[in-house]
């Protein structure tokens, strides 16, 4: 018992900084609908100020006061203002994308900003870190575990408070209710939620000041592995209940070091305490049916006014919406199947988009170049383009076509890329013959995740997801017999039989052929059957599985698919390389991967292509640059999901309809390109049509949409 | 109980409980539902009427309770399976595949019914649909009247249109019991009609039996043989409509005053 009681006194601290974040996440998700992944940034960005300040010689209680209460709830309010208010109806996907960007894209910000990392360790904030001033039994308390528990309790005390005692509390339930029938009984809900997203701000501070003398140096790593922490918390406390989600971020705490101290050491407590979140995800998202935002005066709404862009995911051949005067139509496979003037040749229907052909055009120019004048270095850059152009494509698969939603691509692409690699290490296996064995196995992996995630979607799956990436971080591939740690794995390159692809532009137009097999693919199926039945999964599942659909197959069957052409891409990748470590595919790069691919767009296979090559690119770009802006690319995207939530068809799909309107006006340009179809003229951009203003008074909880 | 032999109905639920949380939504709930009749369930808001179609369909897991549809039990089926032994429903809360066209929502019925994905037909580019599936499409899109829509997105139709489409996709899949959760809510007079005559021409049409949970007592009576009113998750009673309404304990319950 002694001993018991040993290890969970220092865990006490970790839970209420858990504790914090986890009542932070979850009054931001309740006050605006948004789960805010971004928070472990918030965080990171009040510990960075803090440090910075104290580092220029300001008192430490200024330099707290000034990152916690000043920056933290401009940042907040600026989130919310800019961001977070105006997709509170919209797909989990669209929430979900922005505050992953941010996640990534503010402690960069923060670091370019500041210059570089403080040189100092972190300092408590009120007083000495490592001072003793009282014991707990025989377990010595410092000044920092002391200072972290006064003020979550503080912050308990004014939370309980607030909502107990104060107007502004009662409001702020009520617009958590429903944000409509708020607004018509005379509370402005946007003030409310603004109320809450700079509480929350000051909480994601207060965490991130609390925690940081806990490392030696400040590192936006250690923010996301709590943030991921606080989300175990939030969901026990089931999104929903702040009380739930203070003790669950409390037990986590002393739970994670009671198990570190009785587990023996190795890879079981270095790999199990890190996984614990996944377990408790695992284990509590089922429980933690999501929150309709639905309110009672919905089920008169008609259907979806909301964002229509976001609605459209991957675009089958079947239903391209153009404009014909009056309103959204769609050429349908429909018109054309049932009053064919004449079947359609293959040809005819390739000149059918002209912004088609100008990406034909636009490809085969950059192949030409890649192989006739291209200097290595770019050419290097353009196959990591195609290799990652992959991977993006099992996202379009998977999140594009069927709404599910994947933070854990890169796992599935390290696993392809290790297997390559170990197979031609250990058993001499060709490489070729490698990348088809890691997509199979990386295949095998895609359904072990969806098995137990199977009764998740929309946010809870992209939790899992992430919690499983972690795991896999942790657990599987610091072993040597798959991702050998740090040290990696070496790929070689491929050869078959008496071919060659050593050389750089041979390997080149290998990856091209595996990209055009995969684009294939996920062409093929989005405008099949299989298509179709994935967009029904997507628009309702309920109403998919209530026509007959198999879901639970259908959905096993698509991760598995996804997760086979990561697998295939991984190890494209570390083919290219010529070694790959688990960093590579860590993680950190799931949530970039799924960002970069929904800005760019998931709407086409075109936009996947598109995103590795404008991803690998700007990271090519940014070495030329002097290394503080080492962040830079991450920045950008985090920027570019301002827009996206603007545009959620995504980069690629919302230049096409443009382009198209231009060419459609140039006579020039559309003799040379192909005029299009009758009545396939200026395609309006989708986004913005049925939007009205951000306060609330957006119609809410269209079909499938909430969450 | 019913006795599925004798009277040999086409669905029969036993004894049905659902408990959520503290709520108990149904209770000993015993429902049965002829061959080609036609049953409407009234009852005030949170009566259970949603979570009895949602039991009967499988969405939710019973806690208590049998449903033997056709013979077969079916309440430990998957929902898909209930589906293609021939159960259709429409949703109070309008469940459409958002930015799919109307008649890709029937084509999705229509293909599900296969029980395959077709991913290799599609992998070698002959997924596409065929001239028979095509037709029944085109078939049902005139029952229900939405040829003229076929190619629209549902996400800019009217609230009309689109119950049209839930019932035109469950239509699809030829069901022999057919269950409509509140067709007409959010329809003006003119649409009620509509939707109404078009319920008469399937019923006289295929003989499909009909669960109709309705608020509009003039749709129910037009459309329904017999009446059943819900209540705090039990049945009050089941008759002839004009007699069920006329109970003073049923009038007590609904309209809150039993004259």
């Amino acid at each position: 018992m002694t001993q018991f009681f040993n290890y969970a006194v220092p865990g006490i601290p970790f839970g209420c900084v858990f504790a914090l974040m986890a009542v932070g996440l979850v009054l931001t998700y309740k006050a605006s609908g948004v789960f805010n992944l971004a928070f472990g940034a918030q965080a990171f960005v009040s510990a960075l100020a803090f440090v910075s300040l104290v580092q220029d010689g300001w008192p430490r209680w200024a330099a707290g006061f000034v990152s916690v209460f000043v920056l933290g709830p401009v940042v907040g309010i600026l989130l919310d203002r800019l961001l977070f208010r105006r997709i509170r109806t919209a797909s989990p996907l669209v929430k979900l994308v922005p505050s992953l960007g941010l996640l990534v894209a503010l402690p960069q910000l923060a670091l370019i900003i500041a210059g570089s990392t403080p040189d100092i360790p972190p300092p408590a904030l009120f007083v000495n870190a490592q001072r003793v001033y009282a014991h707990l039994g025989s377990v010595p308390l410092s000044g920092l575990e002391l200072s972290i528990f006064g003020c979550t309790l503080v912050v308990v005390g004014v939370l309980v408070a607030l909502f107990r005692f104060t107007p502004v509390g009662l409001e702020m339930r009520a617009v958590v209710e429903s944000p409509r029938l708020t607004e018509l009984a005379g509370v402005n809900a946007g003030r409310i939620s603004a109320f809450a997203w700079i509480l929350s701000s000051v909480m994601a501070g207060l965490a991130g000041v609390l925690l940081s003398p806990l490392y030696s140096q400040l590192d936006p790593q250690n923010f996301t592995v709590l943030l991921v922490w606080g989300i175990a918390g939030a969901v026990i406390g089931r999104f929903a209940s702040l009380p739930l989600a203070l003790v669950g971020g409390l037990a986590l705490g002393v739970g994670q070091q009671v198990l570190a101290g009785y587990l023996p050491a190795g890879i079981i407590s270095t790999g199990l305490r890190p996984s614990l979140p996944f377990i408790v995800l695992l284990v509590f998202l089922p429980f933690s049916r999501q929150r309709q935002f639905d309110d009672p005066l919905s089920s008169c709404d008609p259907p979806s006014t909301a964002l229509e862009g976001e609605t459209r995911g991957y675009q089958s051949a079947s239903t391209l919406a153009v404009t014909s005067g009056d309103g959204v139509h769609a050429v349908g496979l429909w018109h054309r199947s049932l009053h064919p003037g004449r079947p359609e040749s293959p040809w005819r229907r390739l000149a059918r988009r002209p912004t088609t052909n100008l990406a034909w055009a636009v490809g085969a120019l950059a192949v030409l170049s890649a192989l006739t004048w291209v200097p290595g270095d770019w050419l290097l850059t353009m196959t990591q383009g195609i290799a990652f152009g992959v991977v993006f494509l099992s996202l379009t698969l998977l999140t594009g076509m069927s709404g599910q939603i994947s933070l854990c691509q890169a796992t599935f692409a390290g696993l392809g890329g290790f297997v390559a690699g170990q197979l031609a290490d250990h058993y001499g296996l060709p490489v070729v013959l490698g990348m088809v064995a890691g997509g199979l196995l990386a295949a095998v992996l895609g359904v072990i995740v969806a098995v137990p995630t199977l009764r998740l979607a929309g946010l809870p799956l992209a939790l899992a997801t992430l919690a499983f990436a972690l795991l896999a971080d942790n657990v599987l591939f610091p072993n040597s017999w798959i991702g050998n740690g740090a040290g990696g794995v070496t790929v070689p390159r491929p050869s078959l039989g008496p071919i060659s692809f050593v050389a750089s532009r041979s390997f080149f137009v290998l990856s091209l052929l595996v990209l055009a097999v995969t684009a294939g693919v996920v062409k093929l199926v989005g405008d099949g059957t299989m298509g179709r039945l994935l967009a029904a999964m997507r628009g309702s599942e309920v109403a998919a599985t209530s026509v007959g659909i198999d879901v639970t197959r259908l959905r096993i069957l698509v991760f598995a698919l996804s997760a086979g052409l990561a697998g295939v891409g991984g190890a494209l990748f570390g083919s290219l390389e010529g070694s790959l470590s688990p960093n590579d595919f860590n993680y950190q790069i799931s949530a970039v991967l799924l960002v970069v691919v929904a800005i760019v767009g998931l709407g086409s296979v075109t936009g996947a292509v598109v995103a590795g090559l404008v991803y690998e690119t700007l990271q090519k770009a940014v070495t030329t640059l002097p290394s503080r802006y080492a962040g830079l690319v991450a920045v950008i995207f985090g920027l570019a999901t301002l827009s996206y939530t603007r545009h959620p068809e995504g980069f690629v799909d919302f230049l096409g309809s443009r382009l198209l309107a231009l060419i459609a006006r140039n006579r020039i340009a559309s003799r040379l390109l192909g005029r299009g179809e009758r009545g396939e003229g200026p395609v309006e951009p989708p986004s913005g049509v049925g939007r009205r203003d951000d306060e609330g008074l957006t119609p809410v909880g269209a079909p499938g949409g909430g969450s | 109980m019913a006795d599925p032999v004798r009277s040999d109905p086409l669905l029969v639920a036993t004894g049905i409980s659902k408990q959520f949380g503290g709520v108990q939504a149904l209770f000993e709930l015993s429902f049965d539902v002829g061959r080609g009749e036609a049953v409407g369930i009234v009852g005030p808001n949170g009566a259970g009427k949603t979570t009895l179609f949602d039991c009967l369909l499988g969405l939710e897991a019973l806690d208590t309770g049998t449903v033997v549809f056709d013979g077969v039990r079916i309440d430990r089926l998957p929902v898909w399976k209930r589906s293609r032994m021939g159960i259709g429903r429409t949703y109070q809360r309008l469940e459409l595949f958002r930015g799919m066209t109307v008649a890709d929502h029937l084509l999705v019925a229509e293909q599900a019914k296969a029980g395959t994905f077709r991913l290799w037909r599609d992998l070698l580019h002959r997924g596409g649909p065929t001239a028979a599936e095509l037709r029944h499409v085109e078939e049902v899109l005139e029952l229900v009247g939405l040829a003229d829509l076929a190619d629209r997105p549902v996400d800019g139709l009217g609230l009309g249109h689109a119950r049209l489409v839930e019932l035109g996709r469950a239509m699809m899949g030829a069901p022999r019991l057919l269950m409509l959760d509140e067709p007409s809510s959010g329809l003006d007079v003119a649409e009620t009609e509509r939707l109404a005559s078009i319920l008469r021409d399937i019923r006289a049409a295929q003989g499909t039996s009909v669960v109709l949970v309705e608020h509009d007592l003039r749709l129910v009576e037009s459309v329904v043989d017999r009446l059943c009113v819900l209540n705090f998750g039990r049945m009050l009673a089941s008759g002839p409509v004009a007699e069920v309404l006329a109970s003073p304990e049923v009038r007590l319950a609904y309209l809150g005053t039993s004259r």
